[in-house]
């Protein structure tokens, strides 16, 4: 059987085509603002061609994310949360929660017997898009995601900037820049107030166990977030190795049973 | 998947109830007409001012400021702005910003004159700013403003404490009645307000039938009906009789609808509660909700016309037994009818819940059979917020599902994102398995 998952996020578009439930092609690009429907079905294309297969090969599929009205060939969508509770589970059977933090939403959720679900906390509005917030400060401070993942951890912490609001904190950021705090720094204060922010999500009612709790989305691959998030929290997060595809996934995962 | 329907159809007593809000705007509008008539913010304590003072019209900043939020979204905002360029913060509790607003411009929504108060009697809240919502008007002009004054201890109880603060109340009353006796040359009648005394709980009797019948499945009425009727039996009554008839034929309707099975959404599933109020401007997720089968079956807040209630062992909803005055104690002078009432008031003010009985909410929540709740959370005006988050880890704890989304304050829309709102409810709903019966 086969299906597939498409999560259109606000940044990125993800695909996954699962061949009798392992992963046979997986594609990512930018999710693009007005376009966003052509975006996807150009990358429904090149993911179809990787998996070397026609779209009437496909039995499901299913669609997530922000985006996920803009997918017209999908048979299903699905809430975000919904998808990664079902990418957790896929992934690491033993899990009991999981975190998904993208650029626009984070979701926590708390998994229940089966595929069920015990809660969801999503983020509030402040300092909402915590992955979006990262972007557009390293774009700012001339730094690529990957030297950002790459901060030590001790940087960012002598000059810290608001953690609760992401137009306040790139106007403290600035001013740092102003007085000649390190670029680097200032990178490592703005990534902290960004885990402020998501270990304050994970704190919101029932607390994630500390080694089966899974970590997925494109904040999951920064290292400098996971890291920090580990320390701050005490959680010893799982996380695949394409954590930004888990999203898709679980969408792909889904429409084996539809 | 739960595929039974049930009936529903519209309430009968609709239609005396847009008579009653129609006789009340019109004691507005006459009121503002006559000098010395016009009393802001003094009906919603346990006691309405109007009752002993036939001169006197009550108009509540809450209700008027919630009517502008829900029926113009374009004027409510002129009037925020209106109060914000004269320097009152986006903290300030919505309903006061699109009541004073509206005064600075001198005009209502319908662009008929802002009805000027004559004298201000707010009272305090858990909000530091209910108190303060008599100081606009008075600024504006020199019209007297009292403080009918709440005094709490969230500490043990102490008797002789409890006295002094009853003492204390019943003396604000009397000198704010000395005091309007002396400046207007209004007449207060005794004999009036000591012969009300016994509408109150006759009315909250009535309330509490409905309560209860809401516990049954499915529901014979939600939230929506009971946000449409409270305010004639709180905020709004002009007849107290009037208004208690009102209450009765209301609830023998909702004992007709249980009967015969009538329910307020033909598909209910799953049944949420609420914390106090919802935003006025966004009231259509009421009917989101009812898609995916879902019934609103109230809040403490809109159960308020009950009075304090409580869940008994046998399941149901009982009132809360409140302290009698002595026994054989006669009521004859005001200051007796005062004291009396007081003495019954005492500490039971479901606002004042999470520090004086913080079971209470997960017993609402109980008795109402709720599968979740939805506690927002207001920036504004902290009085709509307070303790929410405590309240939704109580009820999370007994395995209610909670969702809490942000907003300014319940008569201000700012804040409100409403498609994030909606995404909320889908992800609530479906995470729960629950998926839209309707598109
Ligand atoms: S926010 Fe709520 S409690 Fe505070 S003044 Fe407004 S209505 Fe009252």
């Amino acid at each position: 059987m086969i299906t597939a998952g498409v999560d259109v996020g606000l940044m990125n578009t993800k695909i996954v085509i699962l061949r009798d439930k392992e992963v046979a092609a997986q594609r990512t690009k930018q999710s693009g603002g007005g376009g966003r429907g052509e975006t996807v079905k150009e990358i429904w294309q090149d993911a179809l061609k990787d998996a070397g297969i026609k779209p009437k090969d496909i039995s499901k599929v299913v669609a997530t994310g922000t985006g996920k009205k803009d997918v017209s060939f999908a048979d299903k969508t699905v809430v975000e949360a919904v998808a990664a509770a079902r990418a957790a589970r896929f992934l690491y059977p033993e899990s009991t929660s999981v975190v998904d933090a993208g650029a626009d939403m984070t979701h926590v959720v708390t998994l229940g017997e089966g595929n069920t679900i015990r809660e969801v906390v999503m983020n509030q509005k402040c300092m909402n898009g915590l992955g979006l917030v990262i972007e557009v400060m390293a774009d700012r401070l001339g730094l690529t995601l990957d030297e950002i993942s790459a901060l030590a951890p001790a940087q960012g912490k002598t000059n810290p900037v608001n953690d609760g609001c992401p137009v306040f904190a790139e106007l403290d950021a600035l001013g740092l820049l102003n007085i000649g705090v390190d670029r680097r720094e200032v990178a490592g204060a703005v990534t902290d107030a960004v885990v402020v922010r998501l270990s304050s999500i994970l704190n919101d009612k029932i607390r994630p166990q500390k080694d089966t709790t899974v970590f997925i989305g494109g904040l999951a691959k920064n290292l400098a977030v996971t890291e920090r998030l580990k320390e701050r929290s005490g959680i010893h997060f799982l996380i695949p190795e394409n954590a930004e595809y888990g999203g898709a996934l679980g969408a792909a995962v889904i429409a084996t049973d539809m | 998947m739960n595929k039974q329907r049930w009936e529903t159809r519209p309430l009968e007593i609709w239609g005396k109830a847009k008579e009653l809000r129609a006789q009340w705007q019109r004691s507005i509008n006459e009121a503002a007409e006559r000098p010395g008539a016009m009393l802001a913010h003094g009906n919603t304590g346990e006691f309405d001012w109007s009752i002993g003072f036939d001169d006197l019209t009550v108009i509540e900043d809450n209700p008027v400021g919630a009517m502008m939020a829900s029926k113009s979204d374009a004027f409510s905002r002129k009037c925020r702005l209106a109060s914000e360029v004269r320097g009152w913060g986006r903290e300030i509790c919505g309903y006061v910003q699109n009541c004073w607003g509206s005064q600075f411009l001198g005009y209502e929504m319908d662009d008929g004159a802002f009805p000027f108060r004559d004298m201000s009697i707010p009272f305090p809240d858990p909000c530091d700013q209910h108190l303060k919502r008599g100081q606009q008007c008075m600024d504006l002009s020199p019209i007297p403003r009292w403080g009918a004054d709440y005094p709490m201890y969230l500490g043990p109880l102490d008797p002789k404490r409890e006295q002094a603060f009853i003492d204390h109340t019943v003396y604000c009353y009397l000198q704010i009645i000395d005091d309007i006796e002396r400046i207007f040359d209004h007449k207060f009648d005794d004999e009036k307000m000591i012969g009300s005394l016994n509408i109150l709980p006759a009315l909250r009797e009535q309330a509490l039938r409905i309560s209860r019948l809401m516990t049954h499945t499915p529901a014979p009425i939600g939230q929506k009906e009971l946000y449409s009727f409270y305010t004639l039996g709180l905020l709004t009554k002009v007849d107290p009789k009037e208004t208690l008839d009102f209450w009765t034929s209301f609830a023998d309707e909702v004992q007709w609808r249980v009967d015969n099975h009538i329910a307020a959404v033909a598909t209910e599933r799953f049944r949420w509660m609420e914390a106090h109020p919802s935003p006025w401007n966004f009231l259509k997720y009421f009917r989101y909700m009812e898609k995916y089968g879902a019934v609103c079956i109230g809040s403490q807040y809109s159960h308020i016309i009950s009075g304090p209630i409580e869940l008994g062992e046998d399941g149901q909803f009982h009132h809360i037994q409140r302290k009698k005055p002595p026994e054989g104690q006669e009521i004859r002078t005001r200051e007796d009818a005062f004291r009396h009432i007081f003495t019954e008031a005492r500490g039971y003010r479901f606002k004042d819940d999470e520090y004086c009985r913080k079971w209470t909410i997960t017993d609402f929540a109980k008795g109402f059979h709720v599968d979740g709740a939805i506690m927002p959370l207001w920036r504004g005006g902290v009085g709509c917020t307070l303790t929410r988050k405590e309240q939704g880890l109580r009820l999370s704890e007994m395995g209610v599902h909670v969702l809490h989304y942000e907003g300014s304050q319940p008569g201000d829309r700012t804040d409100l994102d409403e498609r994030r709102f909606l995404d909320q409810l889908d992800t609530w709903m479906e995470s729960l398995g629950l998926e839209k019966l309707e598109a």
